[in-house]
């Protein structure tokens, strides 16, 4: 084990943070050696999850492309229909309207969920005694099957009998209502996410090496500055993963909607996934819900590109 | 770090031994998949008996849970790994029928009529009738001391039922509906369980004013007059006369009516066969079943039944068709009904159902002649599931007033029938 | 001092807003299903009773089979996901290679694609080759990494300073060497995030095994939990204790590995 070079003096980290953007090697960074041998060894490595991938997730993707040219309830055969599944639903408004329930679903949950998972994050990374109890406690949403959860919080939500609107004192629908449902819905989906968006943030916090946050103080700065200067700006990596894999995970956000309102009221909580379980597995509509999909990936795809490039802007840290 | 990852090579390595074991028994397999693990227990006994007179067949059940049955089913079709027999409800079997994937059913047995009509398509049958259902009324002793006979009329200014309905329902401070100061918001007891629930409401009471709801393959209600009028008097019963939970209660949770009715908190409950043990394990007071409400076309009530269906794709066609014959006749289900889960499909098996629940004070006959009597055909067709999907929350708004009653049924039949068409 | 006091009542409020609903859950796995349907949901249990969970351990709906058959598989799963992860990662963060940006992009775009779409798909490839309802089956498509795993790792493994490899080339480690005694180490609090997230998203998968396996031999958890609601009966009391058991081996797991998640890596505490 090389003992390297690499502990960075106090001065050098405190330049760093005060100064220009921490810069990682990564763009450039590789592992010197022949460009041959990179190759090769790249191959190597990428091998079983080549298998992996290329036989489990890009042939059955394929095989979804080209469903999406059929007509084909899974019991009789599939009849060739060209791209009508795609004008058909291109001008279906339900289809529009569940996209854009989607869109401001995720509007809703990403920002939350981020917010508290990050403060959860710092606050637990103080090390106070008991964290290791708090940490638990903060995944314990996350780690339980979320069909029992599904069901708590309907009871909670209940308009006569739920907890909620005891406390409240008054009647409250809140499933049932045009406006609330979908804020409803997505205040469970955050209260289960803020734990293991507060992992990774854990994580990354731990990865930030004490000296440079050490220097500031020496430095003078206080713990606000600290935190936007040398904290948020080394947490790049790991924010732009927790967005990035929250976005789409929320746009394809299922259980909690089947659990608690199955897209009801009125389709105000259809969301995208949960419409495209329905076309194909209570319609029978395979080819309708394979152009769903397709459509739902070109999306997500713009989206993280736009992520990206984004982030891009403001560090080096990210893709390549 | 390092004694972790010797655990779990360890577990690793007991995971490929117990991966290696199998077994291989020189006997034909035939697979019974259904979604009730109840149930699936008393079919184990009746396949034992079974595989005592057939040493050359054994019988392999499957239980796939309810949620996740029609999931599941249509993929295992797809590829080919669907259970040799398997249970089916009316709503889903014309797509397996229409396609070609059943084998139909080339022997007569003793079975209950309107069942066998549920399943018959284009001049066959397609399923050996296993379960059914009707409706009928259960009430709280407590709040209701003699078996109810009710009658309704939407025509009238007023009827029996929701006279009655009145008066069971008492708020928190002991008022009625229609009295000043009545508080909808803090009822105590609910007269009655009126909310979108099909089987059990909405189409008994269509069927009783003498609606229609299908005709054929397609939805056929908005443009019927008695349906309309049926349809606004249950949405009456919640919105206008309060004598039922709100809908914003039940269109989320399915199970609220019941619990209302265990909890003591509503005086009669409209349901199946299917609450039978759950009432009689919840409840903590007398009850009772009493007939239908008796309409301006009588007693008429859903018959819903569950059929076993072979799949045309088995590899033993004659084993399968050996225990097809098994579970259609009165030793096969014979367990089913001592186990008092349902009604069982062989006429002759009924009376030991009838009995266990004789044994337990309860008299089914209502259910039995609601079944007897005139009956409103359960969901039918290849596609009729999705038509429901499409139409369910529309109606659900027209359920919490959102919608007008003739308006929303106009929207549900149009969604309905578009989403039939494929 | 007034900012720990302050931490602790951020903190205590959190942790009130997350149990109190998860509570809600284990207080109904202690309450008679006679109780459960006479009381509204939120009455405390009179008195509290062990019936559910015996009846899920030694009784007639017991989860042992099922859970022996997830431990097996999120075991497997979990060796084989994070092995061919860690290879990909490396490859994508620190070798330079035709193809390898193109690659990773594929890779990430396999993200966006809605679970349920490719269910079918997937499930009729596995059933042609006879692997329906067996344990490889349902272990396969998971245990050759994921896009998602790959994704997190790469983004860590650029971040260790480019000073360290140099210095572990010049000692002459190959790249095997480099990723094991440079890389790895440095990585343990994302590694130890990865397992975990890798075992609870396996431990709670339902839609695959349900989808892969039939009947009794290779149900896992969730599964088996499913099944213990019927279409009328949705015997939440015994739900409950079982969601209440199957979350305790998540609970054991995380408590084990969460202090390498926390515990901070700094460059010079390398031994």
């Amino acid at each position: 084990m090389p003992s390297a070079d690499a502990a960075p003096a106090p001065a050098r980290a405190s330049r760093r943070a005060g100064g220009r953007r921490p810069r990682a090697s990564a763009r450039s960074g590789t592992v010197g050696g022949s460009r041959r041998a990179d190759t090769l060894a790249g191959y190597a490595f990428l091998a079983p999850s080549l298998v992996g991938v290329g036989g489990f997730l890009l042939l059955p993707v394929g095989i979804v492309a080209g469903i999406s040219l059929f007509r084909w309830d899974l019991v009789s055969p599939a009849r060739w229909t060209g791209p009508s599944n795609y004008q058909s639903i291109l001008t279906d408004p339900a289809f529009g309207r569940s996209l854009a329930v989607t869109a401001f679903f995720v509007l809703l949950v990403i920002p939350l969920q981020t917010a508290l998972g990050l403060a959860a994050a710092l606050l637990l990374d103080q090390r106070l005694p008991g964290s290791t109890w708090f940490r638990a406690i903060l995944v314990l949403p996350w780690i339980s099957a979320p069909l029992a959860l599904g069901v708590v919080w309907r009871w909670l939500f209940d308009p006569s009998d739920g907890a909620i609107n005891q406390l409240l004192g008054h009647r409250v629908e809140w499933l049932t209502s045009p406006t609330l449902a979908l804020p409803s819905v997505a205040a469970v989906t955050v209260w289960t996410n803020v734990g293991y968006v507060a992992l990774f943030f854990l994580a990354g916090l731990a990865g930030i090496p004490p000296q440079y946050a050490e220097a500031a103080r020496i430095d003078g700065a206080g713990p606000w500055q600290r935190l936007r200067r040398i904290t948020l700006p080394l947490l790049r990596p790991t924010t732009f993963f927790v967005l990035a894999t929250g976005v789409i995970s929320s746009f394809q956000v299922f259980d909690t909607v089947y659990a608690m309102t199955r897209g009801g009221p009125a389709g105000r909580t259809e969301v995208v996934a949960y419409a495209i379980y329905r076309e194909a597995f209570v319609d029978f509509r395979m080819g309708r819900a394979a152009a769903m999909s397709v459509v739902l990936f070109l999306l997500l795809i713009t989206v993280t590109i736009a992520q990206q490039s984004w982030f891009r802007r403001r560090t080096t840290y990210e893709m390549g | 770090m390092r004694r972790l990852f010797l655990i779990l090579a360890a577990l690793l390595l007991a995971a490929g031994c117990s991966i290696a074991g199998g077994d291989a028994k020189g006997r034909t397999t035939v697979t019974f998949r259904l979604w009730d693990e109840q149930v699936a227990k008393a079919y184990q006994q009746s396949f034992a008996a079974f595989e005592k007179a057939h040493p050359d067949i054994g019988v392999q059940v499957q239980v796939v849970p309810w949620a996740d049955y029609w999931t599941k089913l249509p993929a295992d079709v797809a590829a080919g790994t669907a259970a040799d027999i398997f249970w089916t409800n009316t709503s889903n079997f014309g797509l397996y029928a229409d396609n070609g994937q059943l084998l139909p059913v080339e022997f007569t047995g003793d079975w209950t009529t309107s069942v066998v009509d549920l399943y018959t398509r284009n001049g066959k049958l397609w399923g050996v009738p296993q379960l059914w259902d009707s409706i009928a009324l259960y009430y709280n002793k407590d709040l209701v001391p003699d078996p109810p006979t009710l009658t309704w009329d939407p025509a009238a200014p007023d009827d029996a039922l929701r006279a009655t309905l009145r008066k069971l329902t008492v708020d928190s401070a002991g008022r009625h509906p229609g009295q000043s100061g009545f508080d909808p918001q803090k009822t105590r007891v609910y007269g009655f369980n009126a909310a979108f629930d099909l089987q059990a409401i909405l189409w008994d009471f269509v069927g009783s004013n003498g609606g229609t709801w299908q005709s054929g393959d397609t939805f056929d209600f908005a443009d019927r007059p008695k349906t309309v009028q049926a349809v606004q008097y249950v949405v009456d019963l919640i919105n206008a006369e309060h004598v039922a939970p709100p809908a914003a209660d039940t269109n989320t949770n399915g199970d609220k009516a019941l619990q209302l009715f265990t909890q003591g908190r509503m005086a009669l409950f409209q349901s199946g066969p299917y609450h039978l043990k759950s009432i009689q394990e919840a409840a903590g007071f007398q009850w009772g079943v009493a007939p239908l409400p008796n309409g301006p076309a009588g007693r008429v009530g859903v018959v819903h039944g569950v059929a076993a269906v072979a799949s045309a794709k088995t590899r033993h066609r004659d084993a399968t068709v050996e225990v097809l014959k098994w579970i259609g006749s009165a030793d096969g289900q014979r367990p089913i009904a001592e186990g008092g889960y349902a009604f069982p499909g062989v006429t002759t098996a009924q009376p030991v159902f009838v009995d266990y629940w004789k044994k337990q004070g309860v008299d089914l006959q209502p259910f039995l002649d609601s079944a007897g009597g005139t009956t409103f055909p359960a969901p039918l067709g290849p596609r009729v599931g999705a038509g429901q999907t499409a139409y369910t929350p529309i109606l659900q708004q027209v359920f919490l007033g959102r919608l007008g009653v003739a308006e929303g049924l106009r929207k549900a039949q149009d969604a309905g029938n578009e989403a039939m068409k494929g | 001092m007034r900012r720990a006091v302050l931490t602790y009542l951020a903190l205590g409020i959190g942790a009130i807003l997350i149990l109190a609903p998860y509570l809600m859950s284990v207080q109904t796995s202690v309450k008679t299903p006679r109780q459960f349907a006479q009381q509204p949901p939120l009455a405390p249990p009179r008195p509290p009773t062990g019936a559910n969970y015996a009846e899920l351990v030694v009784g007639g709906h017991t989860l042992i089979p099922p859970l022996v058959v997830t431990v097996q598989v999120v075991v497997v799963v979990v060796i084989g996901q994070l092995t061919c992860s860690v290879l990909a990662a490396y490859a994508f963060a620190r070798l330079d290679f035709p193809g390898r940006d193109a690659i990773f992009w594929v890779y990430l775009a396999t993200l966006m694609v809605p679970v349920a779409a490719v269910l079918v798909p997937r499930f009729v490839l596995l059933s042609e080759t006879g692997l329906s309802n067996t344990f490889w089956g349902i272990v396969l498509p998971s245990m050759f990494g994921s896009p998602y795993a790959i994704f997190l790792l790469r983004q860590f493994f650029r971040a260790v300073p480019q000073e360290l490899l140099d210095a572990a080339r010049i000692d002459g480690a190959g790249h095997p060497g480099v990723l094991r005694h440079v890389i790895l180490p440095l990585s343990r609090p994302i590694l130890a995030t990865l397992l975990i997230i890798t075992a609870v998203t396996h431990w709670n998968d339902f839609l695959w095994p349900l989808v892969i396996t039939s009947g009794a031999r290779w149900q896992v958890l969730t599964v088996a939990v499913a099944g213990l609601q019927s279409q009328y009966q949705g015997n939440w009391t015994l739900v409950m204790a079982a969601t209440t058991l199957a979350t305790m081996p998540l609970l054991v797991l995380f408590v084990l590995f969460q202090k390498h998640i926390v515990r901070s890596i700094t460059i010079t505490g390398m031994k």
